[in-house]
């Protein structure tokens, strides 16, 4: 386990090296002056500047500088928000978007494991129907849907609730959460209830319950540990979805994360800024499958790596 | 490894009733009903924040907080709070009204203003002086310094040559060379390449033989403290309204002691000393700057308002979404797009009162086609301004450059009509023409391009001319857009192809400054047009005492300004933004700058507006 | 002894049964799946058929700006210029008077093109890919793997967006070619693994020991005995990644990195009617709710394949 573990934070680096090698030459390719988009600056400052990049230099060398930067976690400053070093942008935005995601999965287990277990315990009922509708539901309407609809409803027609901006851990969270978690709410409730379905019927809870044990310790203390490792190994691929998620939900709630730092990054050009997050981000990705492998193999003890 | 399960992940019952479908279209139809429907007199929500809070949407994130740094307006509303100058804004009308100065005089022909300066102190508690306003203005000019709005206050004597790093000329005996055109102050030889070829003409080149040029100092600069509380200003030529220009943010005073400690982090909440009326408690980039009041202020007693919380928001989207939830209580001028117009223009809470500001495109005269004045008129001619006054729904015509509505007794000049044919004729004289001398839309030239800055409103516009070109004179022009700060440099540096996108606001209640635009070859002018008959008219009517023969020469040289067609004028924005009732003492003045000790959230609803 | 066989008498001819034959009537008989057939096939037709017969009838089409300027402005459904009701605009208008049922059905036309196409092309890659790397085994199975597993770990997202948003934008041709390679590109990862595996348990039956002996190339066992056979969970899968990719499409589009102007996709849509959701909420309902339809229809149809297919699955 422990040779497991180190084995793949040791590949961390090479394969974060390898998806910031990539951005950075997207970068370069792209068409016009990567640096300054279509700003032209003072011949001064561009002087300045390109001393101050290396950009005269050949492109191996500004490659390798790039890549020693990253190593040691140093992105410079951005660009498009001036004098800010990047990687105060970062300290900034990552505790908000990860309060946001967290929040947003928690509340997605907690419903879904719930409403899952429920519907796989009365299976074929009037409440099975109507939770796996509802989750069909939720699976198939967009975050960027569903956001605006809870903003249009609840914050400009019933002042319910604010309808955007960040206000730390504030009313301000519930709206966004609720718009991210949805689909994954709806995805965990049907794993769960596949997996509780099939746990239910194997032996060892026939066993459970002949011995007398109440339903509620069959279902707590035996069968959850089982029928939860579906939803344990969706929650690997989960995290690439609440990537995708966290970046539209940030822009519609104007919630100053690292998805609204991304794409304004990406539309004005700013490569410092643009490496920075997309090396954090790859970094945090690896950790978090790594996390879940632990977690699958702290559960299910079958799993041996 | 583990493995993903596909089958797993798949999991599902096999029947459902279609109620969910049924409940899919319910939520569909109660959404749509509950949102039609009207709220009342006012935009959303209307309930007064606890206390004396005011929440402010006021555009993008600032530039800087040194009033001598940053040139747009949503740090202009920021700096009235925070700076006081010598006179101040009126609320309602944006006149002059008297600030740290209590009284002035004009003297000399309006070349000569004395201001006395009432009592009043810093919030450390130091007295604000003369010589503060005397250091402040001296800091703004310095050429180090390079301030981007320096050019205010070259009508003050000498700070052109000051800040141009220009130079006297002695004489072995030590008189110096004087101006020609105004003997009585010295001849400044420009320190930039070209200003100098312009302005040492072959007269005064025989008159700086055998001289020794004197740099400008600060001490020179036209401002000085005849005593602590005595402010002496002269400037060069005569300018009547240069009281009402010392409320704008620049000739604000800003503290030497915090400058002199802190250096470029003196605007931090924890340096920072202020004269205004209110003081900075958090700065949080790209999110918000909280003020709260500043019990030193000279006029303490009459600021309500405890705090006030400008939000750095652009996204007229989100604003609106709060200004409606009600967690915003007053948002910055131009925010409500034209589409939301005719919803929202009978509503109570909505301010469209005339704006001292304009809309235009204009012209790099630099390059063909558009160096031909020909060409010029003719896309002038090919636009029906009333169309897009109509499309842009807030909006007035503009087809002269000063604004309407806001120079009472001014004759404002009208520009060319809307005339196609005219138009055509035109081109064809230019050289566009076929065999038989009619307008041929093929001779014309591709590459022209309208250059926009990335905004909704301004790509509605953009559209609308191109579609006019295209339908009118059957020429396609391309569209480019880019982000703001970017399309300044590229505008302002003229590398544009053809035709770029401009607004300006005034700085004051006069119309010199919008004629003042083209006044000099660069700065704001980004069309390349300058002749100095044009300067030369400007100045010689602000030789005037009377108001009414200066206002006529002042049209005069619009006449002028308008028949050599550097731009196209389009419209005069209305001011264009919300406010809810509770909030008093904000008013749609032609600035949208407000004094903040005026505001105040009313909770008795009997006296809202 | 001679004994004779009684000959039963043949009323029918024993028709025989295939796979597909078997799933087929067992799809049929999952009422979920046939509904959510018939909505896609309503959307489809519509999408296809819609905007010509719109334009016929009414002159509309998805960028037809009146020239009226009292026709310029967002009208609720079913509502005329005056307020009164009015069968022009069964989803009302845009902001810029454009009529939304047209550019609905557009937008059906282009986002339902996206999901074909990349899963198309991630479909392609995959199975080359997997059945490859299945079939060979061994060494090179397990570099391609390697490689698979450090793709997997590349936040996809964040590169396809960084992709899209340098290049492509000079065309919205340019830009709509750019986004089928970067979305297929992102699918084709499990489609690989699957069909791997199924490689990897197909390749040493006796069928395939046959055709080996009897001389087929490599490439003529992968395409003509390996990869049909694999077809049932490729299919299961490329039925559920359609959806999944329409989304992902949709969420570019929503950032103004998919599909661009003058072309119009659902998510566009949903981009321009969020704009005005405190006034104007049509404007994202529609497009927001047919795109969720479509979804929801397709995922019926992804459940039922997959249980037609794979009867053990079934949890009955």
């Amino acid at each position: 386990m422990l040779r497991f573990i180190v084995r793949r934070l040791l590949s961390t680096v090479p394969i974060v090296l390898v998806v910031v090698s990539i951005t950075w030459g997207l970068i370069r390719m792209a068409p016009g002056n990567f640096y300054t988009g279509e700003r032209r600056l003072p011949p001064a400052v561009e002087r300045n500047i390109r001393e101050k990049y290396g950009l005269d230099r050949p492109w191996y060398v500004q490659y390798g500088r790039m890549l020693g930067n990253t190593v040691r976690g140093d992105f410079g400053n951005s660009l498009t928000y001036e004098g800010q070093p990047v990687n105060s942008i970062l300290a900034n935005a990552v505790p908000v978007s990860a309060l946001l995601g967290a929040l947003a999965y928690v509340l997605a287990l907690i419903v879904g494991i719930t409403a899952g277990t429920i519907a796989a315990l009365k299976q074929n009922s009037r409440y099975d129907y109507a939770s796996m509708a509802a989750a069909l539901i939720g699976i198939s309407l967009p975050n960027f849907v569903l956001g605006p609809a809870l903003v249009a409803w609840l914050a400009l027609t019933w002042y319910l609730l604010p309808p955007a901006l960040w206000n730390g851990f504030s009313v301000n969270l519930i709206l966004p959460a609720v718009t991210l978690s949805a689909v994954y709410m709806a995805y965990i409730a049907r794993l769960t209830r596949a997996g509780m379905l099939e746990v239910l019927r194997s032996n060892y809870i026939r066993t459970a319950r002949a011995k007398g044990l109440s339903e509620r310790a069959v279902v707590m203390r035996h069968a959850l540990r089982g029928g939860l490792l579906p939803v344990l190994s969706f929650s690997g691929p989960a995290l690439a979805m609440l990537l995708a998620g966290t970046i539209v939900v940030e822009r519609i709630f104007a919630v100053p994360g690292l998805g609204n730092y991304f794409i304004n990054a990406n539309l004005n050009r700013d490569e410092p800024l643009i490496i920075g997050i997309v090396a954090f981000v790859s970094i945090a990705v690896i950790l978090m499958n790594l996390l879940v492998d632990i977690a699958y193999a702290v559960v299910d003890p079958r799993v041996r790596y | 490894m583990r493995s993903i399960r596909t089958s797993a992940l798949l999991g599902g019952p096999k029947r459902t009733r279609p109620t969910c479908l049924g409940l899919l279209l319910l939520a569909l139809g109660v959404s749509g009903c509950t949102t039609a429907a009207s709220e009342g007199d006012y935009f959303g929500k209307v309930e007064p924040p606890a206390g004396q809070v005011l929440r402010y949407v006021t555009g993008g994130e600032p530039e800087s907080l040194d009033p001598q740094v940053g040139t747009g307006q949503p740090e202009a509303r920021i700096y009235v709070a925070l700076y006081e100058g010598l006179t101040d804004y009126d609320p309602e009308t944006g006149d002059v009204a008297p600030g740290l100065a209590e009284r002035w005089e004009a003297a000399d022909g309006n070349t000569l203003f004395t201001f006395h300066l009432r009592e009043a102190s810093w919030s450390d508690g130091r007295p604000i002086t003369a010589h503060d306003f005397v250091y402040s203005l001296r800091r703004g000019l310095s050429p180090e310094f390079a301030a981007d709005n320096a050019y205010m206050a070259f009508g003050i004597l000498y700070a052109p040559g000051y800040n141009g790093s220009g130079s006297f000329a002695r004489r072995p005996d030590g008189s110096f060379v004087m101006d020609p055109e105004n003997p009585s102050i010295r001849f400044v030889v420009p320190g930039d390449e070209e200003e100098r070829k312009r302005a040492v003409t072959p007269v005064i080149e025989a008159a700086l033989k055998s001289t020794q040029p004197v740099p400008v100092r600060a001490e020179d600069v036209g401002i000085e403290a005849v005593n602590d509380r005595t402010v002496r200003i002269r400037t060069t030529l005569p300018i009547p309204y240069l009281p009402g220009l010392m409320a704008h943010q620049f000739f604000r005073v800003i503290p030497r002691q915090a400058i002199e400690r802190h250096g470029d982090f003196w605007t931090q909440p924890r340096n920072i000393v202020v004269s205004g009326a209110f003081n900075l408690e958090a700065w949080k980039p790209y999110d918000r700057i909280v003020l709260v009041r500043n019990p030193k202020y000279w006029d303490a007693q009459r600021t309500r308002l405890e705090r006030i919380t400008f939000y750095a928001i652009q996204d007229a989207t989100t604003m609106l979404n709060l200004y409606k939830a009600g967690e915003v209580d007053a948002i910055y001028n131009h925010t409500v797009p034209s589409s939301w117009y005719d919803y929202i223009s009978p509503l109570k809470d909505y301010l469209n009162k005339p704006e001292s500001a304009v809309e235009y495109y204009q012209f790099n005269v630099t390059h063909p086609p558009m160096d031909d004045v020909r060409v010029r008129k003719a896309f002038n001619h090919a636009v029906d301004k009333a169309a897009l006054a109509r499309l842009k729904k807030s909006s007035k015509v503009l087809t002269g450059f000063v604004p309407e509505g806001i120079f009472p007794g001014y004759p404002y000049p009208q520009g060319d009509p809307f005339d196609v044919k005219r138009a055509r004729a035109l081109l064809a004289e230019a050289g566009f023409r076929d065999g038989q001398g009619n307008y041929d839309p093929s001779k014309f030239p591709p590459g022209v391009e309208v250059l926009y800055n990335t905004a909704e409103s301004n790509r509605v516009t953009a559209e609308f001319m191109q579609a006019q070109w295209r339908q009118n004179l059957g020429i396609t022009i391309q569209l480019r857009n880019m982000e703001f700060r970017t399309f300044l440099g590229v505008r302002n540096r003229r590398e544009y192809k053809g035709i770029a996108r401009a607004g300006w606001v005034g700085d004051y209640m006069d119309p010199v400054t919008f004629l003042d635009l083209f006044s000099t070859p660069d700065g704001n002018n980004g069309t390349g047009w300058f002749t100095p008959e044009y300067a030369k008219m400007l100045s010689d009517a602000n030789r005037i005492q009377d108001p009414a023969q200066r206002y006529e020469k002042l049209a005069r040289a619009e006449r002028y300004l308008l028949d050599a067609q550097p731009f196209i004028p389009l419209l005069t924005a209305g001011t264009n933004w919300l406010k809810k009732p509770y909030v008093q003492g904000m008013y749609a003045n032609p600035f949208t700058i407000h004094p903040w000790k005026y505001v105040y959230i009313e909770h008795d609803r009997s006296r809202w507006n | 002894m001679a004994a004779t066989t009684a000959t039963q008498p043949t009323t029918e001819p024993v028709a025989g049964t295939s796979l597909w034959q078997d799933a087929w009537r067992r799809l049929q008989r999952n009422k979920l799946a046939v509904t959510g057939m018939v909505l896609v096939a309503i959307i489809v037709t519509a999408s296809l058929a819609g905007p010509p017969i719109i334009e016929r009838t009414t002159g509309y089409t998805y960028d037809y700006i009146p020239s009226e300027p009292e026709l310029l402005k967002a009208l609720p459904p079913f509502t005329g210029p005056d307020g009164s009701f009015s069968w022009e605009h069964p989803m009302g208008t845009d902001t810029s008077g454009r009529d939304l049922l047209a550019r609905v059905l557009l937008g059906g036309r282009i986002s339902l093109m996206v999901g074909l196409i990349s899963t198309f092309v991630s479909l392609m890659i995959g199975l080359a890919y997997g059945a490859t790397a299945g079939y060979l085994g061994g060494r090179v199975d397990e570099a391609m793997m390697r490689i698979v597993d450090v793709l997997y770990s590349i936040p996809y997202m964040m590169v396809v967006i960084v992709l899209l948003s340098l290049f492509g934008r000079n065309t919205p041709l340019g830009q709509l070619v750019l986004l089928f390679i970067a979305l297929g590109a992102v699918s084709w990862l499990t489609m690989a693994r699957i069909v791997r595996g199924q490689v990897i348990s197909l390749k040493n039956q006796e069928f395939i020991l046959a055709a080996r002996a009897t001389g087929v190339s490599t490439i003529g066992i992968l395409a003509r005995h390996l990869v049909p056979n694999t077809l049932g969970p490729v299919i299961v899968y490329a039925t559920l990644t359609i959806p999944s990719v329409m989304l992902l499409e949709a969420f570019l589009s929503f950032l103004g990195l998919g599909v661009q102007a003058p072309y119009a996709s659902w998510g566009s849509l949903a981009a321009d009617g969020v704009q005005s959701i405190a006034i104007f909420p049509w404007q994202l309902l529609f497009p927001g709710t047919t795109m969720a339809i479509t979804l929801f229809s397709m995922n019926f149809i992804g459940d039922g394949i997959r249980d037609a297919l794979d009867p053990q699955m079934r949890k009955s």
